[in-house]
């Protein structure tokens, strides 16, 4: 009862402590209520879902060839079981070592699955599409450009002047560039320079022409790690014998990656929202096969429809992006450095 | 007697202005504790650090173990002497990020190449000497000062080194930790390990150190027993330092 009214008083404080104010909260409530009823009505009246629940299948694999489909559903499948077995099992599966070796078997799973090899039948990347494809950029991309990045900013930070230049250049030019150009060059032009006959395949250019751009990021966001670890983990570890490369593979490394990791993510989900960009240069993921399905005669004009529908599953995705890396977070917070 | 670690003239300056080290000659015997005092900024951390390469000599030379340094930084040379000298430092310096038995298991296995089943029952005996064998699966961060600094001994101790390096082990300590760390110490001291030590704790000097080396203006100003130093040094600076201290 006591507390009851005590909030009553607090609620009447924070939302009508004067006339003004009282005006003020009339006016949100009326408005966050009318924007409210409005959508639900749309979404359940006068929306016609059609245009996704006929496409879902193009949603997920794109135009994939229908009698191979259970290998990018597989794929799909496995991963968001890991997801979810990630995010609900807490710290003990979490801390468990094998984990992360099941999250980095999902690369060459994904390859083997979507693009065909190993004797399962290959499909060429024009038919890679959807969600599928979506992830497939996103994974490959970060999973690329982590190494670049870790090369990078250790390249910054090396006593030789000549691997700072070229770090910092390299860092400096990419920064200076918007995506879509270093995107535009990955899909135009690097075919113009090649050799008549010799084809990169143009999700692995995309994938290329991601990883270089986001790894100029990812190094600033490294050597930012790298800066939070103390001098003295390195003479520690030079002091126990341990070799230059050990102890930055070692006792460094590692410690960079855990600080960066919060930036890192960042970097992940900008990714995979970028990845929307290929829809211009004609890749059908996400966005491009909304596009092309807007294009089509029987479902013209379901813009609304198609967008809030896109805005969902990107948030979906991301959400899952963000709580799997607060999931790392957590379980590595024992030893993180910023408890001491 | 045998000489663990022999300095000749070493100078060392991190600036033109100041020499961090002045000409210093010092012979450290085998089985001997060498306790280093002095003000700070007087040289004594840094010519310990010299002892296992962390700190590079402009001129003069270092023979330790019978392994030869001076001004050219010899990497495997010094790699083969940090493998036989171990050091424990002011702010413990343990890796955050792995376990109790990871920082101490780490050396043994990657420098000496020994198992890892090897090691980790070499990382628990010591754990149980130093009285924290419970703590072995807990992260650094979950325990006291004393007790890190403690795992800290152990990590340099796993190597089974033939000289310890102790670089004002107890300063970063809470005073009711000192003791702990103190106590393992002396310990070793008494299983006639060679040992420097930077410290400003006077009365463990007294009690531990066959000699005692008083630093200043990275000179040595002078090296006597412990009984002469504390109750009668020759010098008129290691008087005034003493009268500071007590």
């Amino acid at each position: 009862m006591f507390l009851e009214r005590r909030s009553i008083k607090q609620l009447k404080k924070e939302l009508a402590s004067s006339p003004m104010d009282t005006l003020l909260t009339i006016v949100i409530i009326s408005l966050f209520t009318w924007v409210v009823s409005k959508s639900i009505h749309w979404i359940l009246f006068v929306a016609d879902w059609e245009v996704i629940t006929h496409n879902i299948p193009l949603y997920l694999f794109g135009s994939y060839p229908k009698e191979q489909l259970w290998r990018p559903l597989s794929w799909i499948t496995i991963l968001s079981a890991l997801t979810i077995v990630t995010l609900i099992g807490g710290k003990k599966i979490a801390r468990k070592k094998f984990l992360p070796l099941i999250w980095l078997s999902m690369i060459p799973i994904g390859i083997v699955f979507i693009a065909g090899g190993l004797g399962i039948y290959p499909v060429p990347s024009r038919y890679w599409g959807g969600i599928t494809l979506t992830l497939l950029l996103t994974i490959f991309s970060a999973v690329l450009s982590l190494p670049i990045g870790i090369i990078l900013a250790f390249g910054r930070r090396s006593e030789l002047k000549f691997l700072r230049f070229i770090s910092k250049t390299y860092i400096d030019v990419i920064r200076a560039m918007p995506l879509i150009a270093v995107l535009f060059f990955g899909q135009l032009l690097i075919p113009l320079f090649l050799p008549v006959g010799l084809e990169i395949n143009r999700v692995l250019r995309a994938v290329f022409a991601f990883a270089i751009f986001t790894g100029a990021y990812v190094a600033e966001d490294i050597r930012g790690g790298l800066q939070a670890i103390p001098p003295t983990q390195q003479e520690a570890a030079l002091a126990l014998g341990l070799s230059s490369r050990q102890t930055l593979q070692i006792i460094i490394l590692p410690q960079a990656l855990m600080t960066a990791l919060p930036a890192l993510t960042n970097q992940a989900i900008g990714l995979l929202q970028n990845t929307s960009l290929m829809a211009i240069l004609g890749l059908v993921e996400l966005l491009g096969i909304s596009r092309s399905l807007l294009a089509n005669p029987s479902f013209i004009g379901k813009y609304l429809e198609v967008y809030s529908w896109l805005a969902i599953v990107y948030w979906i995705i991301c959400t899952c992006m963000a709580l799997l890396s607060r999931q790392i977070e957590q379980s590595l917070s024992t030893s993180s450095i910023n408890n001491i | 007697m045998e000489i663990a670690i022999k300095a000749k003239d070493i100078v060392k300056s991190y600036d033109k202005a100041n020499l961090a080290l002045d000409n210093v000659s010092l012979n450290v015997f085998t089985g001997e504790v060498l306790v280093i005092m002095g003000p700070s900024g007087s040289g004594k951390s840094t010519l310990i650090r010299t002892f296992n390469g962390l700190e590079s000599i402009d001129r003069g030379r270092l023979e330790i173990l019978g392994l030869h340094l001076d001004e050219n930084q010899d990497e495997k040379q010094i790699r083969k002497i940090r493998r036989r000298v171990g050091m424990v430092f002011q702010q413990f310096n343990l890796f955050p990020h792995l376990t109790i038995l990871e920082n101490i298991t780490i050396a043994p296995i990657k420098v000496q190449k020994r198992s890892s089943i090897e090691s980790e029952i070499t990382a628990k005996e010591l754990l149980k000497q130093m009285g924290i064998y419970e703590q072995i699966n807990k992260y650094p961060n979950q325990l006291s000062g004393g007790q890190q600094q403690r795992v800290a001994i152990a990590r340099a101790l796993a190597l089974k080194p033939e000289i310890m390096l102790f670089d004002e082990p107890t300063s970063a300590l809470d005073p009711e930790r000192v003791k702990e760390v103190l106590d393992a110490i002396r310990n070793l001291a008494n299983k006639g390990m060679t040992m420097v030590v930077v410290t400003h704790e006077i009365d463990f000097a007294k009690e531990v150190a066959d000699r005692v080396v008083f630093m200043d203006e990275g000179k040595i100003v002078e090296t006597s027993s412990p009984q002469n130093f504390f109750s009668n040094a020759t010098e008129e600076r290691s008087r005034r330092f003493l009268n500071q201290m007590m």
